[in-house]
């Protein structure tokens, strides 16, 4: 029976279905991980465009290896080692190939009229904040502030201890809050939706 | 105040979201500013991995059968014309000049003027010649 149909939700079971060209399987692994694949592309690449393109072929490289995956029920953790790498060689082509100084802002595709300053303006804070944290303590901030996923799911997904992953969430939020001040960031943020 | 007191203030969610830290976030997540972001995202990553997907069906929808139906069409008539041309070959044989490129083969070189014999006939004269033989098992 298609999974389109039967809607279960089990990451087993999805790419088990996707492995045999279920769309539909494959669409809610899609849908289950994209922001998730997507923050980690970004805790790397420290780019929206880069995160972007880092994650959507992520998910295609990821289908194409689905055999490769030896655990199905722990797809989240071996899709996000796939979205690392492909964002840490986005990084290392992006730096080779980038010979010209172009400032940081100018890789914002869309032009930026007066809100849209403002909200590249708090991004190019966000951004500083966030590089002064660890790589592995930006993805745990952002999995888990941003994203919503428990300790413990971040814990089996990235294949750390959960003390490890508390760790790491404590001083990235200290260091957040130091750099950016939390009451004016909050303020920024909400004035950007 | 110290940290750990500092951080159990913060105002967090069931899942023990900081929410402050998540509104400081909110700007890296595309949807804030683009709603349809994540629906695009969705399609542009189904439309580049529909290839793969059809692949991936179009080899489960292969039987055994339909592999061997597949090799059959190339090989069964193959197999029956080299079977023909050996056949021919065999019966009529093969005369030189009907060769393509009109070559000769080494048996034809090693019997070309040899009378044909028999073995025993062979034999016979090879006993009649039993001198020529004794000379030559001695060398």
């Amino acid at each position: 029976m298609s999974l389109s149909r039967s809607r279960t939700t089990d990451d087993g079971d999805l790419v088990r279905s996707a492995r045999r060209g279920d769309e539909g399987a494959f669409g809610l692994l899609v849908q289950k991980y994209r922001r998730a694949a997507y923050a980690v592309a970004y805790s790397v690449t420290g780019s929206r465009e880069d995160a972007e393109d880092a994650a959507q072929e992520s998910f295609l490289v990821a289908l194409e290896r689905l055999e490769e995956c030896r655990s199905p029920e722990r797809f989240a953790g071996w899709l996000m080692t796939i979205v690392r790498n492909r964002s840490k060689n986005l990084v290392r082509r992006e730096s080779l190939r980038e010979t010209d100084p172009v400032p940081m802002s100018a890789s914002t595709r869309t032009p930026t009229p007066d809100r849209e300053a403002e909200r590249s303006e708090l991004q190019a804070v966000l951004r500083e904040a966030l590089n002064g944290l660890s790589e592995v303590q930006r993805e745990i901030v952002l999995l888990h502030d941003l994203e919503g996923w428990k300790h413990r799911e971040i814990a089996d997904r990235l294949g750390l201890p959960s003390g490890t992953v508390r760790s790491h969430l404590h001083f990235a939020r200290r260091a957040l809050r130091d750099v950016l001040g939390a009451r004016e960031i909050v303020e920024d943020g909400r004035r950007s939706l | 105040m110290n940290r750990s007191s500092r951080d159990s203030e913060q105002p967090s969610d069931e899942s023990g979201r900081d929410m402050r830290i998540a509104a400081a976030l909110a700007p890296v997540d595309p949807a804030t500013t683009d709603r349809d972001y994540w629906r695009r995202f969705q399609n542009r990553v189904m439309r580049a991995a529909a290839p793969e997907l059809a692949r991936r069906r179009m080899l489960l929808d292969l039987t055994v059968g339909d592999v061997l139906a597949g090799w059959a069409r190339a090989l069964v008539p193959t197999a029956v014309l080299a079977a023909a041309i050996a056949a021919l070959a065999l019966i009529e044989g093969w005369p030189v000049h009907l060769r393509p490129d009109g070559s000769v083969t080494l048996e034809e070189v090693l019997v070309a003027g040899m009378e044909s014999e028999t073995i025993p006939e062979a034999l016979n004269r090879a006993a009649a010649e039993a001198s020529v033989l004794l000379a030559a098992a001695r060398f």
